[in-house]
């Protein structure tokens, strides 16, 4: 499946003039303090500003009840925002209802049509817009090749398993060649494998429209690997936004950090320039920062066999050791505080439990944030 | 040993108990066919009565009224009470106690409250205002009233068994509030449809205590023809007209099961 | 939030909207059956405190004459024959819905013991009698009973009744009908009380309990509350206001409640009396829809009994 989308960059164009008849210009959104509350107490959304770029793959990413999935309702035109603007495509749409926006959603249950074949689900948008039946008929059938649907389109919906229910439930709303698609963690009923496996093929089906996509889910690796641009939410409000790397290296508060997986967090005691007081020991950072929480990256540390001294250099004892085959996970004790290290094996000794070891960090690698 | 007794016992309790519940059935069914009109004895087979039942007018204009009755009144019923199991759906949410009081009120009245409440009250608007009149649009009012609250339950627990998500998607994928209705919700819950006329058809056809003081003079229906005959003295015509509707309901009732049967799980 | 306080235009325009959607969607129908159902009851309940004219038909002033009529106080004294009818209504519905218990729960058993694939047809031939007319099924009784019918020969051969009297129309006739007319509405929620048993809590019953009878006891009967409950409010309460099979079956010493109202509309007309009476049946029929709903959420484990 994936191995047949490796196609070289002429094939992706005339798919997509095909595809996209009118050529389309990708759309940008720009959403200013949208608001919203749910009853009387719970506000699912508290003064959202965000700007999303024409042709980004944006990931909405945050726990459950962070407001994610409102956010993305509420672009599609589901719900109603109690306050603040919407454009898309830099056109007001804050009032708009959803069927008349040019956005498509691809639901977390697929909410495929129970009484319609597959071919009629993948009709059914262009058929409400009365496109006549020979262009959608033509419509169908070239997104049908282009997802490599092959026969599942002559299938009746529940015939299909979830990946397939998942690949049709895109296509359906990809073939009304929407400004914008909204995706609602469209990957989490499905296993593991499958779901990296879609993962890559969604990557590149909007890498080859490049059409704006906007993508919510909770788990941090989706996000990483699929976004140009992530947004992490928490209570309604927006606490980072930015590229993977910055968001996962440079995360601003303590919320992002443990959300983006980090455990490694501890508190600044006292500081005198670039020399930094915590519970492991005194450690040197290149650019410090002003905050009170220290980040140490599991991956950024390595470990040296017995007692080395040295700046940045603490003395530690391994407590766990969960042998990964490309790497090894550690859990050592410093003093009375614990600290996470992720070592590659790259065929040298991989200290074990009980070991006295010694920890080094690059003082670049060390950032601190508030709390 | 034991387990295996009260197995044998019980399977021979399950055969009495059908036959108890078909031979009534059976013996009417039968003496349709009866050759002479003695109620007690069986002859031989005949169609005579069948063939009377042709002739009979009164007959035909009560087969007529039943099942203009039947109709009519199953077709407004699907009407309002598939616009209520929406409702009821769409506002799941709210507080609506009273609906769900006012829509089980037709189900628990005993029939002849029911029936005799409208019977007073048209009789009473007849004689205030001269509308309402007891006749067909009479039994129609009181047929449509205890056939909407199984319009709405069934539809509203069809509803209920649907993906809120798709009532999204349809939105999502340009349907305006009209096309939501004509190509989704429709055919959505056309089943569910068929089966609530179905239904409904069948509830009319098999009323009895309702019709009866809700008819007027020239209203009877099958029914109240056959009440009216055996209060008259029985009559062989009685068995032949009782082995239609036997199996004119058991056919409505099979088609309407086959339809409810068929719903996605 | 500073937020919070404001009212938002976007809210309360959605809250209208969706008002105005409930109020179409509901309305018709709510109306229909306002209008039509609960108008008429309302006017028959008041009928009831009405005095009967000359006609039959309600007039002024008010008064509480009908219920001292249907409690027996006539123009000629006190007489016991309402009071008999109401007494043997009650009986006739507590005899009746025993003995549909005691046919319906081994059924009901059998069916669930059935193969999975065989249930359902098991449950449509018991449930198919039910959905031809009342009128027809009990003319079927009628002519199974009558006499010169080897069901009354035989009985009359037994001695139970004297010759060329037939078994109807009797009291037994009616308990007959009765019985004959309820027992799906008792199969289908025993059915499915049987159906949902949990089958670990019966094998852990008859470990702890050596005998059986106190394993069904202990552990199957409790279960079944619920649909039994269920199936007892769907076969007393309208046996109660039975009007077909006692005017059928039980000629004039049969007569139930329903047959008194009845009777004071079509023959006898004195409106007042007969919404007395119903009356009498409506209030027996909320006190045992609440006492079931009571005693269902009592007993059966927080399920509640349906309806």
């Amino acid at each position: 499946m994936t191995d047949t989308l490796t196609a070289d960059v002429a094939d992706t164009r005339m798919v997509r003039s095909a595809t996209v008849e009118s050529a389309r210009e990708a759309s940008s959104i720009e959403m200013q303090r949208l608001h919203k509350r749910f009853g009387r107490d719970t506000v699912a959304l508290d003064g959202v500003d965000l700007t999303i770029r024409a042709g980004e793959f944006f990931t909405l990413l945050g726990p459950s009840g962070c407001g994610k999935t409102t956010l993305l309702r509420i672009l599609a035109g589901l719900e109603e925002a109690d306050d603040g603007r919407l454009a898309i495509g830099g056109r007001d749409v804050t009032e708009v209802p959803p069927h008349r926006r040019s956005v498509n959603t691809v639901f977390q249950s697929y909410a495929l049509f129970p009484h319609l074949s597959v071919r009629e689900n993948l009709a059914f948008g262009l058929k409400m817009r009365g496109m006549p039946p020979e262009e959608r008929e033509a419509r169908v059938a070239k997104i049908a090749e282009f997802i490599q649907l092959g026969d599942l389109v002559d299938r009746r919906v529940d015939q299909l398993s979830g990946g397939q229910r998942q690949r049709i439930a895109l296509a359906r709303a990809l073939v009304n060649e929407p400004d914008v698609l909204l995706l609602d963690e469209p990957l989490s009923a499905l296993d593991a494998g499958l779901r990296s496996q879609l993962q890559v093929e969604l990557l590149r089906v909007q890498k080859r429209l490049g059409m704006t996509f906007v993508f919510v889910t909770h788990d941090q690796q989706e996000a990483m690997v699929m976004s140009d641009r992530i947004a992490v939410l928490n209570g309604g409000v927006i606490q980072q936004v930015g590229p993977p790397r910055e968001v996962y290296e440079h995360p601003v508060n303590a919320f992002v950090a443990r959300f983006m997986g980090h455990d490694n967090l501890y508190p600044v005691t006292a500081r005198s320039g670039s020399r930094l007081s915590t519970p492991l020991g005194e450690l040197t950072a290149e650019q410090p920062g002003k905050g009170g929480l220290l980040l140490i990256r599991p991956e950024t540390l390595d470990l040296l066999p017995g007692e080395v001294a040295g700046d940045n250099h603490l003395p530690a004892t391994v407590a766990e050791r969960l042998y990964r085959g490309s790497h090894a996970e550690y859990r050592l004790e410093v003093g009375e505080t614990t600290l996470q290290a992720t070592v590659n094996n790259r065929g040298r000794q991989l200290p074990e439990r009980g070991d006295r070891v010694t920890v080094t960090v690059a003082p670049g690698d060390l950032v601190t944030l508030s709390e | 040993m034991r387990k295996r007794t009260l197995r044998r016992g019980l399977t021979a309790f399950w055969w009495f108990t059908l036959a108890f519940l078909y031979l009534p059935l059976a013996v009417v069914v039968l003496f349709s066919f009866n050759a002479s009109n003695s109620a007690a004895s069986f002859t031989g087979i005949s169609l005579r009565w069948y063939y009377r039942l042709l002739g009979n007018e009164e007959i035909l204009s009560a087969f007529a009224n039943s099942m203009v009755l039947a109709i009519v009144s199953s077709v407004i019923a699907l009407v309002i009470g598939c616009l209520i199991g929406y409702g009821m759906y769409r506002h799941r949410h709210r507080k609506l106690g009273w609906l769900i009081v006012l829509i089980y009120l037709p189900i628990v009245l005993p029939d002849i409250v029911f029936g005799i409440s409208e019977m007073a009250f048209f009789v009473q608007v007849h004689r205030l205002t001269g509308l309402l009149q007891p006749g067909l649009p009479t039994m129609i009012i009181a047929h449509v009233t205890f056939q909407i609250p199984f319009v709405a339950l069934i539809i509203y627990s069809r509803f209920v068994g649907l993906d809120p998500t798709l009532f999204e998607a349809a939105k999502d994928l340009y349907a305006t509030p009209a096309k939501r209705v004509v190509h989704f919700m429709l055919p959505t819950i056309k089943p569910a449809l068929i089966s609530a006329f179905f239904l409904s058809f069948t509830l009319s056809i098999d009323d009895f205590v309702i019709s009866f003081f809700t008819a007027g003079p020239e209203s009877a229906t099958l029914p109240i023809y056959i009440w009216g005959a055996i209060k008259k003295g029985v009559s062989p015509e009685i068995n032949a007209i009782a082995t239609l509707m036997i199996g004119a309901v058991a056919i409505a009732a099979i088609i309407s099961l086959v339809f409810s049967r068929r719903r996605p799980a | 939030m500073s937020y919070a306080g404001v009212i938002p235009s976007a809210r309360s325009r959605g809250m209208v909207r969706e008002s105005r959607h409930l109020l179409f969607t509901v309305a018709p129908g709510a109306t229909w059956i306002l209008v039509f159902l609960v108008l008429p009851s309302a006017y028959l309940m008041g009928v009831a405190f009405m005095t009967n004219g000359p006609y039959g038909l309600p007039e002024m002033p008010l008064s509480l004459e009908s219920f001292k009529r249907l409690a027996g106080f006539g123009f000629l004294g006190w007489s016991p024959g309402n009071l008999y009818t109401l007494l043997r209504s009650l009986w006739q519905t507590l005899v009746s819905t025993g003995l549909v218990v005691l046919v319906a729960y081994p059924i009901a058993y059998y069916i669930t013991t059935c193969r999975e694939k065989w249930r359902p047809i098991l449950l449509l031939l018991v449930v198919v009698p039910s959905w031809t007319n009342q009128v027809i099924r009990t003319f079927g009784w009628m002519n199974l009973l009558a006499p010169g019918t080897p069901l009354s020969e035989l009985a009359e051969a037994l001695g139970l009744i004297s010759a060329n009297m037939g078994l109807y129309p009797s009291n037994f006739a009616v308990t007959l009908g009765l019985v004959y007319n309820f027992l799906p509405f008792m199969v289908l929620p025993l059915y499915a009380a049987f159906e949902k048993l949990d089958t670990a809590q019966v094998e852990a019953a008859q470990d702890l309990y050596a005998s059986p009878v106190r394993a069904f006891w202990h552990a199957v009967f409790p279960q079944t509350l619920p649909g039994l409950l269920a199936g007892i409010v769907l076969v007393a309460i309208p046996a109660f206001g039975m009007y077909v099979i006692p005017e059928l079956l039980g000629g004039g010493k049969g007569m139930m409640l329903g047959n008194l109202v009845a009777n004071q509309f079509a023959g006898g007309s004195n409106w007042p009396l007969g919404a007395a009476g119903a009356i009498l049946m409506l209030l027996a029929t909320f006190v045992g829809l609440f006492v079931m709903r009571r005693i269902g959420k009592r007993l059966g484990g927080g399920e509640e009994v349906v309806i």
